[in-house]
C-alpha cells in the first residue's frame, strides 16, 4: 500500500492531506494537517512549513515521513493582489470660521450670537454688546466662573467657549444659564472681535440651527450669496452636539475636489474613466473593456501614483526582473473616510469621499518545481507538481456531501477571489478577481478611522459585544452574556471583540451598531460583488442560472457571516451555495490537498474526475 | 423615613484637600451627585464601604494622599482604580470614572502620560 501526500501551499496556510492507495484502486484518507505558510507563497522558504505539516500529519498516524512514496504539490495561481486607498475630496477651513465637535459634556442648551472676546480682555468689553467669551485652560473653572460672574451685571455675556473639559463645572458656578462649549483644543486661534453664533444641543439631540444654512443666515444676518458660501459649514456640523460658527469676511470652509485623475483600461477596447465617477461607473467601464491586458492611471495624479505604488510593491513581491508588471484586474469600492479638517480648532473631522482599489497582477509561473526539488532532496521522497490549484480545489470540493457536477467553487482568500467551474466532462474554467479579505480590512480601517490595520483585521474576524457592567455584556445580536468572575475594569463600557479565549478592546469610541454596519457593508461591497463577478465569468454563456452548485472554500469561507451573505445573494439565481465540507469532515479547508490526492488516480489511469474516492 | 439622594459616596480619612476638590470636580463635570463623608479606616475598606452604601453602587475612598475607586459588587480589596500621590488630572479622571461607572461609559485613562491640554 502506497502512502501519498497532497500539499497545498497557500498565501497564509500550508495544508497537507495523507492518503493510501488501496488494492482496489481507490484512495483512503488517513490524516490531514495545517500549518502557517513559511515565507511568501511560491518561494523556497515554503519548504520548512511543508515539512512541519507533513511531519504533523504522519505523526498522527504513527508513521515516519520517509514512509511516504509520493508528494503531490499544487501549481499555485500566479496572481498577487494589493490594495490602496485615495481620498478624492478634502475640506479646508481658512481663517478658522467654525468649531463643531462632540465634547462628552457641553453645558447649557440653546443658541446665541455675540462678539468673540478672550477672558483676559474682558475688562475691555462694552456694555450693551453681546459677547461670547473664550477661556483658555490657564484659568481654572473657579477663576473662570468668578471672572464671568463679576462682569455679568455690566456686560452681556451670551455664551462661553472653554479649552478644558469643564463646561459643567463652570455652568454650575455661573449666575446665568448660557450655552457653553468645551474641549476646544486650539482656542488661541479663535479670531477675537468677530461675530459668532454658538449652539449647544439638548441631551440626546444634535445641533439644529447651525447645521442648517438658513439657521446660520438667520443668526449671523447673511445675504443669499453668503448663505450659499456657508453651506459646507452647515453640512460638516450635521450630527454634532455643539458648534460655533464665526463670521469672518474672507474666512470660509470649502470643499476641494482633488485632481484624482483617470483610469485607463487596455483591453479588447480602450476605456478611460474619471475616478470621481464612482465605483459603479469604474466597474462598468472595466467590464466594457473586455479581456484586460493592462490597467494604468493618468500620470502625476492620485490614481496614477496609487497604481504606480501597487506596481512597485508587486514587483518586489514577485521579484520579477523584467519590470513588466501588468495589472489585469481591479475592484473599485466607494467609501467615506473621516479626515481631520485642515485648520480645525477642536480636531473636527469631515467624512471625505474616497475610493478603495484592489488590483491584481499576473506574475510569471511561481517556481513550484524548485520547491518540489528541495522537498525530494531533503525528505528522500519523490515530490512533483501535480496540478493546477483551481482544478484541484474543484475536485476536492466535490467531496462535499450533497454536491454534483457541474460544480463551481469560490475560493475567497486574502488577496484575490478565485472561481472555477468543473463541468460534467471534466473541463475546468477558472478566473481570478482582484479584491478579497485585505480590501475588506482596509475599508473597515478607513471608514471607522482606526489607527491600526490589526484592529480592522480583528473587527473583520470576530463578533462584537459591549461590556455593560462588570459582570455582563451585551452581544451584537442582542443577547446577554454573564460572567461569574468580574470583567477587567479596563473593558468597562467599551466595545469588545469576542476572540476565542479572550476579549479584545476597541480603543476608539465608536458605537457597536456603527462598527457592525461598517463591517457588514464592507464585506458585502467586496465579497458579494466579487462573487457575482467571478461566477459570471466562469458560468456557461456567462449565465449564473446555469450553475447549480457553488461550494465556498478557502479562508474567508470560515468567516462567521460571509457564507450567509453569499447564500442570500445567490438564492436569487436558484444556486445552491454554502460553505464546503471537504470529505464530509474538514470544513472549507483542505480542498486543494484533497484534490491532489484524488487526481493521483486520474493521472495514473488517465481519466478525469474523482470517482475513486471512498 | 430617611431619603438619600442617588449619589456617589466619598469616604475621606484625613483627605488631602486639593485631591478631594479635584475628585469632586471630576464627578461634577460628568453631571453626577456626590457626598463627601468623613470616616476612618483602611483605604480598601473605605472604598468598598462607599460603593456598598452608595445607592448608585459607585464609591471612592481617600486616605491622605491615596485614593481608590470601587464598584458594587466587587469584593473588598479589588479596587477598580487606585492612585498614590497622583497628579491633579489623575484625580479628575478618577472622579469622572466613578461617574462614568454609573453612566456605563468607557473609563478615562487615569495613569500614563500627562494630559494633552
Amino acid at each position: 500500500m502506497k502512502l501519498i501526500a497532497g500539499v497545498d501551499i497557500g498565501n497564509s496556510t500550508t495544508e497537507v492531506c495523507i492518503g493510501e492507495e488501496r488494492r482496489d484502486g481507490t484512495i483512503g484518507f488517513l490524516a490531514g494537517a495545517s500549518r502557517m505558510t513559511t515565507g511568501t507563497k511560491g518561494t523556497l522558504a515554503n519548504v520548512m512549513g511543508v515539512k512541519a505539516a507533513l511531519a504533523e500529519a504522519m505523526d498522527s498516524i504513527g508513521r515516519p515521513v520517509s514512509d511516504l512514496s509520493l508528494i503531490r504539490l499544487n501549481e499555485a495561481a500566479p496572481v498577487i493582489g494589493d490594495t490602496a486607498m485615495e481620498t478624492i475630496t478634502e475640506t479646508i477651513i481658512t481663517e478658522s470660521s467654525m468649531i463643531g465637535h462632540n465634547p462628552s459634556t457641553p453645558a447649557g442648551a440653546g443658541q446665541a450670537v455675540g462678539t468673540l472676546l478672550f477672558l483676559e480682555n474682558i475688562s475691555t468689553g462694552k456694555p450693551g454688546v453681546p459677547y461670547i467669551v473664550a477661556v483658555s485652560s490657564k484659568f481654572s473653572y473657579e477663576e473662570a466662573a468668578a471672572w464671568l460672574n463679576r462682569y455679568i451685571p455690566e456686560l452681556m455675556i451670551v455664551g462661553v467657549i472653554l479649552q478644558a473639559d469643564e463646561a459643567v463645572l463652570v455652568e454650575n458656578r455661573l449666575q446665568v444659564d448660557i450655552p457653553i462649549v468645551d474641549e476646544v483644543r486650539r482656542i488661541a486661534q479663535i479670531p477675537e472681535g468677530k461675530l459668532a453664533a454658538i449652539e449647544v444641543a439638548l441631551p440626546g439631540t444634535s445641533v439644529r440651527m447651525l447645521s442648517n444654512p438658513y439657521g446660520i443666515a438667520t443668526l449671523l444676518g447673511l445675504n443669499a450669496d453668503e448663505t450659499r458660501a456657508v453651506t459646507p459649514i452647515a453640512k460638516s456640523l450635521i450630527g454634532k452636539r455643539s458648534a460655533v460658527v464665526i463670521r469672518t469676511p474672507h474666512g470660509n470652509i470649502r470643499e476641494n475636489v482633488l485632481p484624482a485623475g483617470e483610469l485607463y483600461f487596455h483591453g479588447d477596447t480602450e476605456e478611460a474613466i474619471d475616478i470621481d465617477a464612482g465605483a459603479d461607473k469604474i466597474m462598468s467601464a472595466l467590464e466594457a473593456a473586455g479581456e484586460i491586458r493592462n490597467i494604468d492611471g493618468q500620470q502625476n495624479t492620485n490614481v496614477g501614483n496609487m497604481l504606480q505604488n501597487i506596481r512597485s510593491q508587486m514587483r518586489r513581491v514577485a521579484s520579477d526582473e523584467s519590470g513588466d508588471i501588468r495589472i489585469t484586474d481591479l475592484l473599485a469600492v466607494d467609501t467615506l473616510a473621516p479626515v481631520e479638517i485642515s485648520g480645525s480648532l477642536a480636531g473636527e473631522t469631515c467624512m471625505e469621499k474616497a475610493v478603495g482599489i484592489a488590483a491584481m497582477v499576473r506574475t510569471q509561473a511561481l517556481p513550484m518545481r524548485q520547491i518540489a526539488g528541495a522537498l525530494t532532496a531533503e525528505l528522500g521522497v519523490r515530490a512533483h507538481v501535480a496540478g493546477v490549484e483551481a482544478v484541484m480545489a474543484s475536485l476536492g470540493a466535490l467531496t462535499t456531501p450533497g454536491t454534483q457536477l457541474p460544480l463551481a467553487i469560490l475560493d475567497m482568500g486574502g488577496g484575490s477571489t478565485d472561481a472555477a467551474l468543473l463541468d460534467e466532462d471534466g473541463r475546468v474554467t477558472t478566473t481570478h478577481q482582484a479584491g478579497a479579505g485585505e480590501l475588506v480590512s482596509m475599508l473597515i480601517q478607513t471608514e471607522l478611522g482606526l489607527g491600526s490595520r490589526v484592529t480592522a483585521e480583528q473587527i473583520k474576524k470576530y463578533p462584537l459585544g459591549k461590556v455593560e457592567s462588570l459582570f455582563h455584556m451585551r452581544l451584537e445580536n442582542g443577547a446577554m452574556q454573564f460572567f461569574a468572575e468580574s470583567i477587567d475594569p479596563r473593558y468597562y463600557g467599551h466595545v469588545v471583540l469576542l476572540a476565542p479565549g479572550e476579549l479584545l478592546k476597541i480603543e476608539e469610541d465608536i458605537p457597536m451598531e456603527k462598527i457592525m454596519d461598517v463591517r457588514r457593508e464592507a464585506k458585502r461591497k467586496v465579497f458579494v460583488r466579487n462573487a457575482l463577478r467571478a461566477l459570471r465569468k466562469v458560468a456557461p454563456d456567462h449565465d449564473l442560472r446555469r450553475i447549480p452548485n457553488v461550494v465556498l472554500v478557502g479562508g474567508s469561507a470560515e468567516d462567521f457571516e460571509i457564507p450567509e451573505m453569499l447564500m442570500e445573494a445567490l438564492a436569487e439565481y436558484r444556486i445552491v451555495c454554502g460553505r464546503g465540507n471537504i470529505r464530509g469532515s474538514e470544513g472549507p479547508r483542505n480542498a486543494v490537498a484533497t484534490g491532489l490526492l484524488l487526481s493521483y488516480l486520474g493521472s495514473r489511469e488517465q481519466e478525469g474526475g474523482g470517482d475513486g474516492w471512498s | 423615613m430617611v431619603i438619600s439622594r442617588p449619589s456617589i459616596l466619598i469616604y475621606a480619612d484625613n483627605a488631602d484637600e486639593d485631591y478631594l476638590r479635584e475628585l469632586c470636580a471630576g464627578i461634577e463635570e460628568e453631571g453626577v451627585l456626590y457626598q463627601v463623608i468623613p470616616a476612618q479606616g483602611e483605604l480598601d475598606t473605605l472604598a468598598h464601604r462607599a460603593a456598598e452604601e452608595s445607592m448608585l453602587g459607585s464609591g471612592i475612598g481617600i486616605s491622605g494622599c491615596r485614593i481608590a475607586m470601587q464598584m458594587r459588587p466587587l469584593p473588598e480589596g479589588r479596587n477598580v482604580f487606585e492612585l498614590n500621590q497622583p497628579r491633579f488630572w489623575q484625580c479628575r479622571a478618577l472622579g469622572a470614572n466613578s461617574a462614568r461607572a454609573i453612566k456605563k461609559m468607557p473609563f478615562k485613562a487615569v495613569t500614563g502620560g500627562d494630559e494633552q491640554l
